[in-house]
């Protein structure tokens, strides 16, 4: 225990000189802005900004890209909030409850609540890293195909709990978000799945497209047709910082999402979206009031905000433990280590301590700083909610479509958003969520690869997942949460049942 | 020591452009305005890296801009077309790897086959690969490996299907005599994880992203499948040394440029992209990355991706790998 607090010691007088002090406020400064704009992610902006770093010692460069990137998951929240555009997976969740208290004039509220709990979790998971970074990767070794298939299938059943509406509607946009995933070349033998011979399927379908028809596009849809709700905040905008009381009420919930998100953030194949899924259902299972989740409930930002960033932050142990990147912007991490000459895996805790402390000091203090950055903007994002829809719907749209564009430099993207746009809108009219058709497209993909690979290995044999335990304990867990959830709706319907005769 | 050195070779490089870039220029009227280098991959991948640090080095030896461009989509065929469909002025160049150049054509019905349709300007780098068995696994030599393939099917993980590794593994396979079964993952990094996990038992996969774990000795490297050991790697044999004989497999680029390139200016940056690979500034990362700069220049490099397009051929067809 003495060693981490020596090692973090080590870690801060790295991390606390003028320059890596200065090259870490850049990364969240650039960060924050390529979050905020819908469509430009941080894995673009790190691989076009990463023969900058060139220039740079590993350390300062990481520490750079680092910040770049919990600085962007940041900023995405902050879109999801305003305008109900979710640009990363992760924010599909700060989006439900998020937008909706903007829209209640309780905006500053919510960004403040999500950046207090985003520097809660990542204070705890910067500890968590120097302390057992080492044994959380060994956990997170242990989910094979199998292990990870059965953890999906779980997810699954918590998306169920997600949606506030009835469950057969929830359960029917699960299944079109996973059709929606098995878009494009099959996996294993690379045959065209729905593509209709259009080139720009061959490849899937992008998420942050989806993420900007149905919720984005559709959302301005929906204003437009109803001129009478369609200026964002109306009234009164209501305190911009949360009261001491509000604090208090979230601070278990940011808790329960930093320890969520902490865990699911190191497994393979970027678990860390699971974090702010999970802890939205922890925290509408365990409110008083879980009739208030989706109208604007403030404990469903701060849990699965603080789940977020949890997740952004433990989701570098595999790649400093093992030089293992459980995603593209860690992937990108790698490539810049290895241009810098340096080797990821286990030997760099002891080749480069300089690097390994400094980046994990680095973290905390990159967490300090977009708070710094990101209190005093609260003010003014919200006072841009009080533009005249009329001048800032245009905007949104010219913001979305250049992000849309910036993809893969073709205007396809920018089309098929506008097409998920009128899905969406359609939807909403008929009474379906968009929530969990988000979760069903990232899930979907993710189930089908480990779903297919885990029955490779077994070689057909679908024994595999109840012959591992930790399989078999995730299905159960699974199946458990499953009859709670459904058990509580058949007494709900029963209730209005009895409400409607009386 | 090392970063001091990094960047001082840096700044030498970048006040030698600066001093240097008018009079070249006033020499040949090309490059006159910014060149696009289109990269078939999203931004943030292997060939993407190797693009943007190619083209940083690039623009010194040609004295004028030059943007890399993403235009992922369709199996890298995108990027394939959009050059082909270029005026061949050169200013829309291609970074060409072995998946859209030579596996693709046998994959798919192509509107553009690269063979016909792209000028080769100059091979830049060769990268071999490296079969690596985790704790699943444990044979310490190639010649073990093969025998427990023979006892008993083995699980392999790749890149993807039709990934360098993915037919790199498959020719191992046919090479050996071995029937091995074929997991793909999105990436090699999670199908490295799931290597180290003990999930699966071997892979074939590009060096950089095992070194770290073979230097660890989490997971071993058996061979090298290039036709000479790595730097980095000293104690790896070859597979050939090593007893499969025949076996090579490597992932290369490229430069590219639309069919019917002035010959001046196939020249020039045949001659640029020469000077980029004999500086050491760019070699090291590319050293780092696993890669070793080639010479292959014009005619020899078009000569290289036949053969390698009729090698993989096979490969794809005795496997029966088809995309439609």
């Amino acid at each position: 225990m003495f060693d981490v607090f020596a090692n973090l010691g080590l870690g801060f007088t790295v991390a606390l000189t003028l320059k890596n002090i200065g090259l870490c406020f850049l990364g969240c400064l650039i960060g924050t802005l390529v979050g905020v704009l819908p469509g430009v992610g941080p894995v673009a902006t790190i691989a076009i900004l990463l023969p900058v770093t060139l220039s740079l010692d590993p350390t300062g460069a990481l520490i750079m890209l680092a910040g770049i990137y919990y600085g962007a998951q940041y900023g995405g929240s902050t879109t999801a909030i305003l305008v109900n555009i979710p640009g990363e997976a992760t924010a599909v969740v700060t989006a439900l409850d998020g937008h909706q208290m903007a829209r209640n004039g309780q905006g500053g509220l919510a960004l403040g609540l999500a950046a207090i709990g985003s520097f809660i979790a990542g204070t705890v998971a910067t500890i968590v890293i120097a302390a057992v970074g080492v044994p959380m990767t060994r956990f997170g070794l242990l989910f094979g195909p199998a292990e990870y298939f059965s953890l999906m299938i779980m997810g699954l059943v918590l998306a169920v709990v997600l949606a506030h509406g009835s469950i057969l509607k929830a359960v029917s946009m699960i299944a079109v978000g996973v059709l929606l995933s098995c878009i494009g070349a099959d996996m294993e033998t690379g045959r065209e799945r729905m593509t209709f011979d259009l080139p720009m399927l061959h490849d899937g379908i992008e998420f942050v497209v989806i993420a900007m028809g149905v919720f984005g596009f559709a959302e301005i849809f929906k204003n437009l047709a109803d001129p009478e709700k369609r200026d964002v905040v109306r009234g009164a905008i209501g305190r911009l910082w949360p009261a001491w009381r509000e604090l208090k009420e979230n601070l278990a919930p940011m808790l329960r999402g930093t320890a969520l998100g902490s865990i699911l953030g190191v497994l393979p194949g970027n678990g860390a979206i699971l974090g702010p899924f999970a802890s939205y259902a922890v925290e509408k299972r365990l409110s008083k009031t879980p009739e208030r989740f989706g109208k604007g409930m403030p404990a469903a930002v701060a849990g699965p905000e603080s789940a977020n960033n949890a997740g952004a932050q433990t989701s570098f142990i595999p790649l400093l433990t093992l030089g293992l990147p459980p995603n593209a912007v860690m992937a990108l991490m790698v490539g810049a280590m290895m241009i810098q000459g340096i080797v990821p895996g286990p030997q760099v805790i002891e080749r480069n301590p300089e690097l390994f402390w400094g980046l994990i000091a680095s973290m905390w203090i990159g967490n300090l700083m977009l708070v710094i950055i990101n209190l005093p903007l609260i003010g003014l994002w919200v006072k841009l909610l009080q533009i005249p829809y009329r001048l800032l719907f245009p905007g949104i749209v010219v913001f979305c479509c250049i992000g849309l564009f910036s993809i893969s430099n073709d205007p396809a993207q920018v089309i098929m958003a506008a097409v998920f746009g009128l899905v969406g809108y359609t939807l909403f009219k008929l009474g379906f969520e968009a929530a969990p058709l988000a979760l069903g497209f990232v899930l979907g993909d993710l189930l089908e690869q480990k779903l297919r690979q885990a029955l490779i290995i077994s070689n057909g044999d679908p024994s595999t997942f109840v012959r591992s335990p930790l399989s078999a304990a995730l299905l159960l867990v699974g199946l458990v949460a499953l009859v709670m959830a459904v058990l509580p709706a058949i007494r709900r319907s029963r209730d209005e049942v009895f409400v409607e005769n009386t | 020591m090392l970063t001091l050195n990094r960047r001082a070779v840096v700044a030498l490089g970048l006040a030698a452009a600066l001093s240097s870039a008018a009079p070249v220029m006033a020499q040949s009227d090309y490059p006159n305005k910014p060149i696009t280098l289109v990269v078939s991959y999203a931004a943030g991948g292997g060939t993407d890296a190797i693009a943007r640090l190619f083209a940083a080095r690039l623009e010194q030896a040609l004295g004028g801009r030059v943007i890399v461009e993403n235009r992922p989509g369709a199996a890298a065929n995108i990027g394939t077309e959009v050059v082909a469909g270029a005026e061949p002025d050169g200013y829309t160049l291609l970074i060409g790897n072995q998946g859209p150049m030579v596996v693709n054509p046998h994959l798919f019905d192509l509107p553009a086959d690269p063979a016909e349709a792209l000028d080769p300007i100059a091979m830049i780098a060769d990268a071999a690969l490296v079969v690596v068995v985790g704790p699943k696994l444990p044979v310490p030599t190639l010649g073990e490996l093969v025998d427990a393939a023979k006892a008993q099917q083995l699980v392999f993980g790749s890149a993807g299907n039709a990934s360098a590794s993915h037919l790199a593994s498959v020719l191992f396979g046919q090479t050996a005599g071995i029937d091995i079964r074929h997991v793909p993952y999105q990436g090699a990094g999670p199908a490295v994880n799931d290597l180290v996990g003990g999930h699966i038992d071997f892979m074939v996969t590009t060096i950089p992203s095992v070194i770290g774990l073979v230097q660890d000795g989490t997971l071993t490297a058996l061979a090298v499948t290039g036709s000479a050991r790595f730097a980095q790697l000293p104690d790896v044999p070859t597979a050939q040394e090593a007893g499969v004989d025949g076996y090579t497999a490597s992932a290369w680029y490229g430069l590219l440029g639309p069919k019917g390139l002035p010959e001046d200016v196939r020249q020039r940056l045949a001659n640029a992209t020469a000077e980029v690979l004999s500086d050491p500034a760019f070699t090291d990362k590319l050293a780092n990355d696993g890669g070793v700069p080639s010479t292959l220049v014009g005619a020899d490099f078009a000569a290289y991706m036949a053969q390698e397009r009729a090698r993989w051929g096979e490969v794809v067809a005795a496997a029966g790998i088809s995309v439609e």
